[in-house]
């Protein structure tokens, strides 16, 4: 830890709690937005920054230090989380609209409807 | 042959038991030699017979000469064997021969040639080969008859084991065979009810007399300490002497009176009629039904000469004499007459037996060989008579004097010695039968009771002999016969002619036709000098022939008074112990039924609470029976976050089991749990578990899942309280049990080998990640036998889903129909760039397994996760085309590839599963460290890929091919 520069240290530690900002804005997102959708917002928007914000401290953190090279695992997982946190998002979102899942100002049913029409697919595989 | 022992004969101790002390014998390096040879000719006869006896279903397409042909050549190559043998066995040594089998349970592979063994290999072979000639006259030209010899060359093979066997384990063997073999010979007409039923029967009782017999040589192995007849036979005194004498002899009793059909076990004999003639005269006259009384003459030094067994054996067998014989009278089937006939005269042997003296054995064995004789010439007669007839019942056929002269003839000169009559060899044994009733020395008050018993019994059997003369070849005309008879083949009579000239032979001229192969027989059997005992044909006027006299006029008299008696017989009550046994036998078969409706009712919970119940009752036993631990560890104090993730655990539990009905809910909880045992994997310091958790963990939710799909749409029915409160009480206990067992491990203090892995791990496995190095170098043959019971579960899941049909339900459970787009495009888009990505961490993980936490399974679970994630997100339909084909060959390399590298260590001269490893310079990529034990991984990787994949495609592709079935139609 000696070893490393101030501005670094800096830099490490507002990644921190910027990423720890947002968690936490995202969780209280979660447990406090009225609907489904609007909720939705919390962890895939908010906490997926936050997240990276702290994915990105610690890149940092392991790269500088001595006895190790340039810490890559920490990119690798923030481009899993960057892929999956919206198809994630958008997954739960066409569910949510597929159960016709009421918000406040009572305005869906239209996508829903139009699908009900359709038939049925194979499996949920298929 | 490792051993081979042969008694010195001299003077008084002739039929001795084996002794050592042919080591001092100066020649004895000729003897060695000549005993070696003899070893293997004793040896060659059984094993040249199990060799063979398939022979003639092999050349059968040769036709029905070749493969009778082929038959008599077996028989024959086994008698031409024995002949060498026979001098010795004459003379009174016992050849025995061993190979070490099993020495660890006293069974080891050993042979004994004696006297007794010569006789019954001699008429096991001598009527067998008659048997095969007379089979292929009687056996219809339809019948192809390699398999009817086959079997019945497997029961001689199995008829030699018992007879030459010196281990009684071995014998039991080789009785067993006997029984199942027989079972198919009975059964050979399988499409005929009586058949069937006949041969079920038999093997019922016999299979059953086994296994008392089973039971019977344990206790007395137990007893004599050895299972070697020489052993057994010379502790006769030690094994009376013995508590466990009379269960030991009662179960043996049991196994023989079985087999040789004594009271009360004889029905199932007049059942095994059904057989084929050629059968019933092999098995039922001078074979099968023989075994019983020849374990009752091999035994009798070591269990004979005591009170049990006197009434034991003595009582069946003169109860078995007269009833059978009094129920012969009234048969009119001719072969079921001679089928109760039979069983009177096994009867008169058993009695002989029993009656305990060094005499009446001999004329049990005498009997034995006459009654083989002339019973199995009268079956070939019989068997003749039915095939020119076609029926064989005594009220139709008649006149056949007429018909048949020739055959006549000789049927009522083996009838004549059945009963007795004068020239004839049954005139002999019965005449012996009848002075040792006499002299009999117990019955001092009552000396005439056995004389008058045997009297009467002799009276019967010429009644009874005298109806299948009188009524089958004189009383007037044939009555309906389905044919017109007339002599049989030339060919056909042979056997019968030669057996009736044997009747003759050893009937007029005992001592020399018969006089050697007796003695040496009675001797083997008696272990003891022979009594001195006379054969000929005429002893002066006496009272045995007076006896014999009495018997042939009254049999006579009884037969002339047959209508009254015929009527009074048929007003007795019908007594049917064939039908009762049925019955019995029935109500077994649907108890055994019932029993399984209420184990087996497709109740995947009752299967579960059976089986937890099981456990339960086996973990409290071992609980109270086992060592109490008393040192107890210190536990660890629990920190904040560990409680906390414990609550969390314990809420994911109790909510996923009350939730149940809301099975999406549920499933979610119980992931719950998996991810907080993950974390406390991490947080105990073993992030290999960790790792395998989490990728664990998300097969489940994917397998739940995709089976939720499946279950109809409503949710499960409220459970019964009494029910609930059944499960409840399991739950308890088995949770409540195991914790109780984890914490009794966990606190006890105990010496681990962690310590010899830790250090052992870089050195000699080559790896750091000691986890990964005890998986698949220490241990690698657990994890071998771990990944072969995982491509079994892959291996049944895909035979179970491969032709299941599943409709998955069309709606969810509040009735909406699922989403139409099936595959949105946004996943499926994104999904592609990511299998990559997953395989690069898989392999990533995978070669690092063995130094840091990863490793093949880990990997393969990763691989096949990822695999999936492409079936979800883009469909069957593009997914299956682009995965490898063929699980089962996939399964096969994984375990080929595991298997494979440990045999390569045997090319090196290491044991299986040896490890190598070392450092290999690559470019690029640098220093790395290579490890044979890493294919073993691969193969453990190639696996668990196969099975996860096969268990989860198999499963989402039922209701697509359910679909599309249904569109077929």
């Amino acid at each position: 830890m000696s070893t490393m520069s101030t501005a670094t240290e800096y830099a490490v530690a507002a990644l921190i709690v910027l990423g720890a900002l947002f968690v936490l804005l995202g969780s209280i997102g979660l447990a406090r937005l009225p609907d489904f959708l609007t909720r939705l917002h919390g962890p895939t928007k908010a906490t997926t920054l936050g997240v990276g914000a702290l994915l990105l401290a610690s890149a940092i953190f392991f790269s500088t230090r001595p006895d190790r090279g340039v810490s890559l695992h920490e990119l690798a997982i923030l481009f899993f989380l960057f892929i999956t946190a919206p198809v994630t998002a958008h997954l739960l979102a066409k569910a949510a609209l597929h159960r016709q899942a009421k918000a406040r100002d009572g305005e869906q049913r239209t996508t829903a409807d139009r699908e009900k029409a359709r038939s049925a697919p194979e499996s949920p595989l298929g | 042959m490792t051993d081979c022992r042969r008694p010195t004969a001299s003077g008084k101790d002739r039929y001795n038991r084996a002794s050592g002390a042919l080591l001092d014998d100066p020649d004895n390096a000729f003897l060695d030699e000549a005993c070696v040879n003899s070893s293997l000719l004793l040896a060659a006869i059984p094993a040249t017979a199990f060799a063979t006896f398939s022979l003639p279903l092999l050349v059968q397409r040769c036709g029905r000469a070749a493969a009778t042909l082929a038959a008599a050549t077996v028989m024959a190559t086994c008698l031409a064997l024995l002949l060498p043998l026979a001098p010795a066995a004459f003379a009174g040594h016992s050849e025995v021969a061993r190979l070490a089998w099993l020495p660890g349970y006293g069974l080891d592979l050993s042979l004994r040639l004696d006297g007794l063994g010569l006789l019954f290999c001699l008429l096991i072979l001598g009527i067998g080969l008659l048997v095969v000639l007379y089979a292929f006259y009687y056996l219809p030209t339809s019948d192809r008859l390699g398999r009817f010899y086959s079997i019945l060359l497997l029961f001689m093979a199995a008829m030699l084991g018992i007879v030459l066997s010196e281990n009684l384990l071995l014998l039991l063997i080789f009785w067993e065979l006997t029984s199942v073999s027989s079972f198919l010979l009975v059964a050979y007409r399988s499409d005929k009810y009586e058949s069937r039923i006949g041969a079920r029967m038999a093997l019922a009782v016999t299979g059953g007399g086994g296994l008392a017999l089973f039971a019977g040589i344990v206790l007395l192995g137990h007893i004599a300490g050895s299972f070697e007849l020489t052993v057994i036979l010379a502790a006769g005194e030690q094994i009376r002497a013995h508590a466990l004498y009379a269960p030991a002899l009662i179960l043996i009793l049991i196994g023989a009176f079985t087999k040789s059909a004594q009271f009360p076990f004889h029905f199932w004999l007049p059942s095994a009629m059904a057989a084929p003639t050629p059968v019933s005269a092999y098995l039922h006259s001078a074979t099968m039904v023989k075994a019983g009384v020849f374990l009752l003459a091999r035994l009798y030094p070591a269990l004979g000469s005591s009170d049990l067994w006197f009434w034991m054996v003595g009582g069946s067998g003169a109860m078995t004499l007269v009833y059978a014989a009094a129920t012969a009278l009234f048969r009119n089937d001719i072969k079921g007459l001679l089928a109760y006939s039979t069983i009177s005269h096994l009867g008169l042997i058993t009695l002989l037996f029993g009656l305990d003296t060094p005499l009446s054995v001999v004329a049990g064995i005498f009997h034995i060989i006459n009654h083989a004789i002339f019973k199995a010439s009268l079956f070939m007669a019989a068997g003749v008579i039915d095939h020119e007839c076609g029926t064989r019942d005594m009220r139709r056929v008649n006149g056949m004097f007429r018909v048949m002269p020739i055959t006549a003839t000789l049927a009522i000169i083996a009838a004549g010695s059945m009963a007795g009559v004068p020239l004839l060899n049954g005139f002999l044994s019965k005449e012996m039968f009848f002075a040792e009733t006499i002299s009999y020395p117990q019955f001092e008050p009552l000396g005439w009771a056995l004389p008058l018993f045997a009297t009467i019994a002799g009276m019967l059997a010429v009644a009874y002999s005298s109806r299948f003369i009188h009524d089958v070849f004189f009383n007037g005309e044939p009555i309906d016969l389905p044919r017109q008879p007339h002599e049989p083949p030339r060919w056909m009579r042979a056997p019968i002619e030669l057996l009736v000239l044997l009747c003759l032979l050893v009937g007029i001229f005992p001592g020399w036709t018969v006089g050697p192969l007796l003695a040496a027989a009675a001797g083997a059997t008696l272990q003891a000098p022979l009594p001195d005992f006379h054969l000929a044909l005429w002893h002066g006027f006496n009272k045995p022939l007076l006896m014999s006299t009495l018997a042939l006029a009254g049999g006579v008299l009884i037969y002339a008074l047959r209508r009254p008696l015929f009527a009074w017989q048929a007003h007795l009550p019908p007594l049917h112990p064939r039908t009762a046994f049925e019955r019995f036998y029935r109500a077994l078969a649907a108890g055994a039924r019932r029993t399984l409706a209420v184990l087996d009712n497709g109740s995947l919970q009752r299967y579960s609470a059976l089986l937890v119940s099981f456990i339960v009752l086996l973990g409290g036993w071992a609980f109270v029976s086992g060592p109490s631990a008393d040192v107890r560890l210190p536990g660890q104090p629990a920190d904040e976050a560990a409680v906390g993730a414990l609550l969390v655990l314990l809420l994911g539990a109790l909510g996923a089991t009350a939730l149940y009905r809301e099975r999406l809910l549920a499933v979610i909880l119980v992931s719950v749990v998996g991810l907080v045992v993950t974390l406390i994997f991490i947080r105990l310091s073993a992030p290999d578990l960790a790792l395998t958790q989490l990728a664990v963990e998300m097969g489940t939710i994917i397998l739940l899942l995709l089976v939720l799909y499946y279950l109809p749409p409503r949710s499960a029915p409220r459970s019964s309280a009494r029910r609930l409160s059944r499960d409840l009480l399991l739950a308890l206990l088995a949770g409540g049990g195991l914790g109780l067992v984890t914490l009794q491990m966990l606190a006890s203090p105990f010496e681990t080998m962690s310590g010899f892995y830790l250090q052992q791990s870089l050195p000699g496995g080559g790896g750091a990640n000691v986890v990964n190095v005890i998986l698949v170098d220490f241990r690698g043959f657990d994890t071998l036998g771990e990944i072969t019971v995982l491509a079994m579960v892959g291996l049944a899941a895909h035979a179970l889903l491969d032709r299941l049909v599943l409709l998955a339900p069309q709606h969810d459970a509040d009735g909406r129909p699922w989403a139409a787009e099936a595959h949105p495009l946004f996943l499926s888009m994104l999904m592609r760039p990511l299998l990559p990505l997953s395989l690069t961490v898989s392999v990533y993980l995978f070669l690092r397994g063995h130094n840091v936490p990863g490793g093949g399974f880990v990997a393969g679970l990763i691989t096949s996760v990822a695999l999936v994630m492409q079936y979800l997100a883009n469909g069957i339909a593009f997914a299956q085309p682009r995965m490898p084909r063929h699980a089962v060959r996939l399964l096969a390399l994984g375990l080929f590839l595991a298997a494979g590298i440990g045999l390569t260590s045997w090319l090196f001269g290491r044991p299986f599963l040896t490890s190598a490893h070392g450092h290999v310079q690559l470019p690029l990529i640098g220093d790395l460290e290579l490890a044979s034990a890493m294919v073993f991984d691969l193969g453990v990787y190639v696996v668990v890929v196969t099975v996860v994949l096969t268990v989860l495609a198999g499963l989402g592709s039922l209701s697509l091919r359910a679909r599309s079935q249904i569109e077929e139609v």
